[in-house]
């Protein structure tokens, strides 16, 4: 019995004092995230953070609030459309030019910083990562060219925007100012002159998706264009254009068949410059939607018309959508009577007449949808996640058919290759030519590229957006470009774009 | 346990001095008296019998017989027991049947658990609301302890998040201490001496001895840097010394909704769709409205109004002065109001509890339970986005519920091959004017039968105790809960309108497990000295939870389409195989902690904690955290100045002031790690590539949310048999853990954490009591009210507000708002000032420059009010609406019993608080309406609060947040009325039962409020969100009692 008690203390004493005794016990590790300060040690590591850099293209069209959606709205060609007058109050309020610091989508201002932290940290830890230094110099030239497309889109859409070239820490983070637009424009063509020097003219059929030569030519040309150098505009994208009409020197020419550029399997085409890939695989479902594991492209879905029943063999056999950037009427007589005008409109205003179709009107209905980016029966992905946030359609950042008009404008819209490169757009079509001039280059753009997300950034740089869009509400000298997000403001030294 | 051991010492004392005194006695002339005592039918084994005014005495046996040799001329015996009124018998010849009653007004009696042993409530400091088994006794058991308490005490909150069977609640001890997020608002339940920081649904209520619910921080703090939002107590059954006892528990019953709303009828709708579409500038809907007539009623299709319900739990218990022993068995099973194929829940329980005295001086004991739970879920309640429940109110009354039109069923709406088809080959009506997720409910159903998810919970302990010396013991308590659950679900190829379908049918299989373990090591010391009364308690624990792993793999493509064939056994490619597998990395808690409670003469109160816990969630720099407490009591009523009186018979002031801690802030964010998932799609195959980024930047001196509570209150008794308990708190939580929100040009993934925020919760909670006995009817009725206050009093510098953890509505953005001076994500609007009647109207809302307020307006519009005073409607003009935080909530008991028969009634509120009534989908033009609808503004003088109809609303009447949304939540609920009766003993003697009682219970049977939804109850991390609520059902129960 004495034993026994003797025994029975010196057990709980022991455990008692095994459990308290381990200081370790509460130090639990985290699995299968690595610590940042050990990351970033070999090649694979630094693709995995090159990959991140790349993610955020995405934003051209990925997410409910994507560059193509969003940039249409503003512009003539499109109402923002969707179910109701609030069925997304950011699209909605710059459709209407009623945006304000509290509407303005947060994430156009954000998911640009963010792929520019991506390709900051990568430029940052790349030194130090054991790999061949002509691997490093190439990984380089891409993040330099990625940061250059996130830097031209915020300048274009915001302005007045901090240059940030290195990752901020919590003690410089609320010191950072605002940039002049000039000096983020030399930091842009200063990036791309970098990334051209070092990115490979052409890929590996393994690497395609991934940006060559070309691409931050291309970039870097619509970036002097709308910097004003007119002149090295024209001169580098000379070199991507090469001989209107006939293959460039990395291979590129325009489609014969301008519908093939819509069609889905088209992917990197021989037109395509740079594009934005998406898949049907990721599974994305609405707890990831417009993240950086959400791979689906979200036009698609937007632009579908509502409630839609195929009727008659006519009309084409398409799942739901939300109604987002119908066409205006006004478009839609622009376009009308061209070859480009089956593969931009779906007219469901008249097959629903004629008794081929129904659907349900959205709110801003005009009936006319965007084929370019309308979703497809036969595309609807089968896999695990919400079918609707998984569409595989790669969309253009920038293809030939613009870079033509892009250096036809950056020549002042005069002179015979300036005349070769607007028939060349149009030949490919089934147009004859007309003389070139900016007015015939205008209106090219806005039939070419219609619904891709150009048309306001056009206006803009043009300087036609006050008196093309008045009647939406645009006032000129302050709807040029977006407010900042309101919660940029709060503790920083960011100072609200004028006007807002 | 003190207490239990002077009781033990006490009967020892009895049988000793009557042993002596009969030796002494045995000289004079003896009679024999003899009898039983029971009380509420059952027999007292160990009460008290002792000739009055002499140490004669003796106590019942485990059959409550007493046998007793006495003077001749003794005329009454005293008869007592713990917990029960002292009565004074005239002493009759033959077998004497003395019954007590249970004496719920001698306070000092009472033993509350305080955690790590127990107290009288007589000398108890604290703020504890305590619920017994007899309370739970009458309230229906639906499978779920936290909807028994409700209404039962003060200061706690709750509300069911659904009323699916099953379902949890959202409980909130003296309102929202942290800003969620992390489960940080959720009370930390202790079973048995085991922490348990997620579900409790495996508890079955009959199992239940006792719940306290420790409020104030003086009692919270001994659970340390776990406790800071509540600690809820849950004691189970043991048995009892005496004879084997058998007991049986059941009811039957049938459930149905208590409310459906009045929607449109299919005429009023197509007018109403008609009358906005052309004022939106659109040909109207329908061409002929006069061919409609009551339409299609889809709530009538949802709701099952004769959902069956049914509780059976035997129990047997027993126990000598060696062992005891409780064991027992429940099956419950619920259909649930709602389509009930796809909403039902079934619970099996098994429970063995044990406590053996090894040796002398040592004890061992063990709980051991172990339930099965299977639910059927509707897998879309409280959404907008479809579910039986939106779709219910959304779809339009025209569609049919089955088409049987030969011209339809061979139109274009049906062509799929995968359209649902009732069992005569009909197509369940799919909508042709509202679409997106509003499906035929009858159709959905059919696609998600044979999807159920499971839950396997064994939670239990064993301790050994010794007790070396007297009042000194030592125990160590070893519990665990391993809890095993998952999912299996076919879903089918099929096609439920345009937008939703699936494609390529799968069978799913997912498997999760807990296993979480604590092991406690307590000395504790109690010694008496004259008029001192101390405990010391020293501690020491060790705690790991929340450390779910599991997988799951879906089969693609199976070559069946029906559930009942459905089988992973199907030979399938492997590329048709995924699956995924994850693990959390556990939680860990390592603490220390001391108690010590005095008291003089039962007269000065004192109790003093102090806890240190390590937690694995904390930064680098601060591992471990101290949470100290004190309070004070003093009892008046014990002073030698307090003369015994019929008006205040006791008085205690007791108050204190402590610090507890809230250690749920989330894994890991004080460390920079890099994560993945920042994928990009590579080449023509679609090759999906990795990416990683840095997450947010690291805090290191990240720690655990602090919360400070002081609490002043007292309890009486006046005029015999009122109680009055009263308590005033000032709850304050420091460092709430906020994403701290950095600018979005540093290009962070994810936001930094950091202690920022502060809050303070404020309010006073009465209990109130009254019990009598007038004649042979017992009567008692309790009731309490609590007030709350939330405030939030600190953002960070310069912060006003922050718009993270807010509530969203569809297009409409946030509609609550965290901001300081404000109460935690109030609702945050704009605020209507009536319609606009015409035009002169519009036109005379001006600003200062003349200019119009509200240009684009029309009559018909909501005129927005211009808070900010700028002279437009902006974003700016949003303001404060109310909040989703109820400012009152009250519960009121009401017991009666005359000779069988008795009567409870259990009424239950809230009052103070807004609902943000979403039931209606915004942007599907042609959803539905509910009948209110028909009060429009349709031209000068109809209406001032229910705006035109138009499809464009380009004035947002229905696109803005705004206070036409919201409504009062005030609601007073009968919750429970029960009629019992229990067949006379004599009757129950014959078929060798102690008690058989029969009852009638109604539940839900009527709720007041104003609320136009289904159900005001709604729970929720910011409750009061109301999408589609599926509310509580209205039930009538047969139940049956019977103990052996």
């Amino acid at each position: 019995m004495r034993n026994f008690k003797l025994y029975s203390i010196l057990t709980l004493l022991s455990i008692a004092f095994i459990a308290s005794c381990s200081k370790d016990f509460i130090e639990v590790a985290p699995e299968g995230k690595p610590l940042e300060a050990l990351y970033y040690q070999n090649e694979d590591e630094a693709f995995s953070a090159l990959i991140a850099v790349y993610d955020v293209t995405r934003k051209n069209s990925g997410g409910f609030e994507n560059m193509i959606t969003m940039m249409n709205a503003g512009s003539d060609d499109h109402f923002a459309g969707g179910g109701g007058a609030t069925d997304g109050v950011g699209i909605q309020s710059f459709s209407n030019y009623t945006e304000s610091p509290t509407t303005i989508p947060a994430s156009f201002w954000n998911d640009h910083y963010q792929g520019i932290f991506r390709a900051n940290i990568l430029l940052q830890k790349l030194p130090a990562v054991d790999m061949s230094d002509a691997l490093k110099s190439r990984f380089a030239a891409e993040a330099k060219a990625l940061r250059a497309l996130y830097y031209f889109n915020l300048v274009r859409m915001f302005k007045n925007v901090p240059l940030i070239l290195e990752p901020l820490t919590p003690t410089n983070m609320y010191e950072v100012l605002q940039a002049s637009p000039a000096d983020v424009y030399t930091q842009i063509e200063n990036d791309l002159t970098e990334a051209i020097n070092d990115l490979p003219a052409s890929l590996l059929s393994s690497e395609i998706g991934r940006l060559n030569k070309g691409a931050a030519q291309a970039l870097l040309g619509k970036v002097y264009l709308y910097d004003g150098k007119n002149t090295q505009a024209a001169a580098i994208l000379a070199e991507v254009n090469g001989t209107p009409g006939s293959p460039n020197q990395y291979g590129n020419y325009l489609l014969t068949n301008y519908n093939d550029l819509w069609v889905v399997n088209n992917k990197f085409n021989a037109e395509s410059i740079w594009e934005v890939a998406h898949a049907s695989t990721g599974s994305s479902h609405w707890g990831v939607w417009g993240s950086g594991s959400d791979e689906g492209n979200s036009v698609n879905v937007m632009v579908g018309p509502r409630g839609y029943v195929k009727i008659g063999s006519t009309a084409p056999s398409l799942p739901d959508g939300w109604s987002f950037c119908v066409i205006t009427q006004d478009l839609y007589n622009v376009l009308n009577g061209d070859p480009r005008f089956g593969a931009t409109i779906l007219d469901l205003k008249a097959l629903k007449i004629a008794g081929e179709a129904d659907y349900i009107a959205g709110y801003q209905d005009t009936g006319y949808f965007l084929n370019k980016f309308l979703p497809r029966s036969s595309d609807v992905s089968t896999g695990t996640g919400d079918a609707v946030l998984n569409y595989r359609q790669n969309t253009y950042i920038i293809r030939l058919a613009d870079t033509y008009l892009l250096e036809a404008e950056a020549l002042g819209g005069n002179g015979t290759r300036a005349q070769a490169l607007l028939d060349a757009v149009r030949s490919r079509v089934g147009l004859s030519s007309i003389p070139v001039s900016m007015a015939a280059i205008k209106a090219e753009r806005r039939k070419e590229l219609a619904g891709e997300g150009h048309r306001f950034f056009d206006l803009v740089r043009w300087g036609d957006a006050a008196s093309v869009l008045s009647s939406r509400g645009f006032v000129s000298g302050k709807h040029e470009i977006f407010p900042i997000p309101y919660l940029e403001l709060e503790n920083t030294q960011i100072v609200q774009n004028p006007n807002y | 346990m003190s207490l239990n051991f002077l009781s033990r010492n006490f009967k020892k004392f009895i049988f000793l001095s009557s042993v002596f005194f009969g030796v002494l006695a045995s000289a004079q002339d003896q009679k024999t008296v003899s009898g039983n005592v029971t009380a509420d039918g059952i027999p007292l084994a160990g009460a008290s019998v002792v000739v009055k005014d002499t140490k004669i005495g003796t106590t019942t046996d485990f059959d409550g017989i007493f046998t007793l040799s006495v003077p001749v001329s003794a005329k009454t015996l005293v008869v007592s027991y713990l917990g029960y009124a002292t009565q004074e018998v005239a002493i009759t010849s033959g077998e004497m049947s003395i019954v007590l009653i249970e004496d719920q007004n001698t306070l000092d009696e009472v033993v509350i658990n305080v955690g790590y042993g127990s107290q009288k409530k007589s000398v108890n400091t604290g703020a504890i609301s305590k619920v017994t088994a007899k309370d739970l006794e009458g309230t229906p058991n639906n499978g779920r302890i936290e909807q028994a308490l409700q209404g039962k005490t003060t200061g706690v909150f709750i509300a069911s998040n659904a009323g699916q069977p099953g379902s949890s609640s959202t409980i909130r001890v003296r309102g929202v201490t942290s800003f969620n997020g992390y489960g940080g608002n959720n009370v930390l339940w202790v079973v048995d001496g085991i922490a348990i920081s997620d579900d409790i649904g495996f508890l079955n209520q009959s199992d239940i001895e006792s719940i306290e619910v420790l409020k104030d921080a003086a009692s919270l703090a001994i659970y340390g840097a776990r406790s800071a939002s509540g600690v809820i107590l849950v004691t189970t059954k043991k048995g009892k010394q005496g004879n084997i006892k058998v007991g049986y528990t059941g009811s039957y019953g049938y459930s149905s909704p208590a409310k459906t709303l009045n929607m449109l009828n299919a005429r009023e709708y197509a007018t109403i769709m008609n009358e906005k579409a052309i004022a939106a500038g659109q040909s109207p809907v329908f061409s002929d409205v006069s061919i409609f007539g009551e339409g299609t009623d889809w709530q009538d299709a949802i709701f099952n109004k004769n959902a069956t319900r049914y509780n059976h739990e035997i129990n047997i218990s027993g126990g000598n002065e060696i062992s005891n022993f409780y064991l027992s068995f429940g099956t419950q099973d619920q259909q649930g109001i709602v389509m009930s194929d796809i909403s039902n829940y079934n619970k099996k329980s098994i429970r063995l509890n044990s406590n053996h005295k090894l040796f002398n001086k040592l004890t061992i004991g063990q709980s051991l339970g172990y339930s099965h739970q299977k639910s059927v879920g509707l897998g879309n309640t409280n959404s907008e986005f479809g579910g039986p429940l939106s779709s219910a109110i959304n779809l339009d009354p025209i569609t049919p519920l089955v088409e049987t039109d030969p011209v339809e069923i061979y139109g274009p709406l049906y062509t799929n091959d995968y359209v649902i088809r009732d069992e005569n080959g009909n197509p369940y009506g799919i909508s042709p004017i509202v679409g997106q997720e509003m499906t035929n409910p009858l159709a959905y159903a059919q696609t998600r039968k044979g999807q159920a998810s499971w839950g396997d919970d064994i939670v239990g302990n064993v301790f050994l105790e010794y007790a070396p010396i007297e009042g000194l013991k030592i125990k160590s308590t070893l519990g665990t809960k391993l809890a095993y659950w998952g999912y299996e679900g076919f879903t089918p190829i099929f096609y439920l309108n345009s937008s939703t379908g699936n494609l390529v049918n799968n069978i799913t299989r997912s498997e999760n497990k807990i296993f979480a373990w604590n092991l406690e090591n307590t000395i504790t010391y109690s010694k008496q000295f004259g008029s001192h009364d101390f405990t010391i308690l020293l501690g020491q624990g060790a705690y790991e939870d929340d450390n779910p792993t599991g997988l799951s793999i879906t089969h693609s493509g199976i070559p069946t389409n029906n559930y009942q064939d459905a089988s992973f056994n199907f030979d399938i490619p492997a590329s048709s195989k995924t699956g995924w597998a994850y693990t959390t990395e556990p939680h860990r808690v390592s603490s220390l902690f001391s108690r010590l409670n005095y008291n003089y003469d039962e007269k000065y109160l004192f109790t003093g904690i102090i806890r240190r816990d390590g937690s694995s969630n904390f930064g680098t720099n601060n591992k471990y955290g101290v949470f100290p407490s004190f309070s004070l009591g003093w009892v008046l009523s014990k002073e030698t100045f307090w003369k015994d009186n019929n008006y205040v018979n006791q008085v205690k002031i007791r108050g204190g002031y402590g610090v507890t801690g809230n250690d749920r802030i989330g894994r890991f964010s004080y460390l920079s790690t890099i994560g993945g998932g920042r994928n990009y799609t590579m080449g023509i195959d679609e090759l999906i590539t990795s990416g990683s980024s840095p997450n947010a930047p690291a805090n290191p001196d990240l720690k655990w949310e602090e919360t400070r509570q002081t609490n002043i209150g007292f309890e009486s008794r006046l005029f015999n048999d009122f109680n009055i308990n009263f308590d005033w708190f000032n709850k304050k939580t420091v460092g709430i853990l906020q994403p701290v929100s950095i600018p979005g040009y540093v290009g962070s993934t994810g936001l930094p954490s950091a202690n920022v925020a502060d809050m303070t919760n404020k309010g006073i909670e009465i209990e109130l009591g009254y019990k009598k006995r007038f004649n042979e009817v017992n009567f008692s009725v309790s009731g309490n009210v609590s007030t709350l206050k939330n405030e939030v009093t600190y953002l960070g510098n310069d912060i006003d507000f922050i718009t993270t953890n807010t509530a969203g509505f569809q297009s409409m953005g946030a509609v609550t708002r965290t901001e300081v001076g404000q109460s935690y994500n109030y609702f945050y609007g704009f605020e209507t000032d009536g319609i606009f009647q015409n035009m002169d109207e519009v036109n005379a809302y001006t600003n200062s420059l003349g200019g119009l307020i509200q240009p684009g307006a029309q009559p018909g519009d909501f005129r927005w009010k211009d808070t900010d005073g700028n002279g437009t409607i902006s974003d700016d003009d949003k303001t404060y609406l109310g909040s989703p935080i109820p400012k009152y909530t009250f519960g009121l008991t009401l017991n009666a019993d005359y000779k069988g028969f008795d009567v409870m009634v259990l009424a239950q509120g809230v009052a103070g608080n807004k609902i943000f009534q979403g039931l209606r989908r915004l942007d599907i033009l042609n959803s539905n309406y509910q009948d209110i609808a028909l009060t429009r503004w349709t031209g000068e003088g109809t209406s001032n609060d229910f705006p035109r109809l138009t499809n464009t609303d380009s004035n947002g009447n229905f696109g803005k947040m705004s206070d036409f949304y919201l409504q009062k939540g005030d609601y007073l609920r009968l919750k429970v009325i029960q009629l019992g009766y229990s067949i006379p003993k004599s009757l129950s003697d014959k078929i060798g039962a102690e008690k058989v009682r029969f009852s009638l219970t109604g539940e839900n049977v009527f709720t007041f409020t104003k609320y136009t939804g289904y159900d005001p109850e709604i729970g929720g991390d910011i409750s009061g969100i109301d999408r589609g609520y599926y509310p509580q059902a209205r039930t009538f129960l047969f139940g049956a009692n019977f103990q052996f």
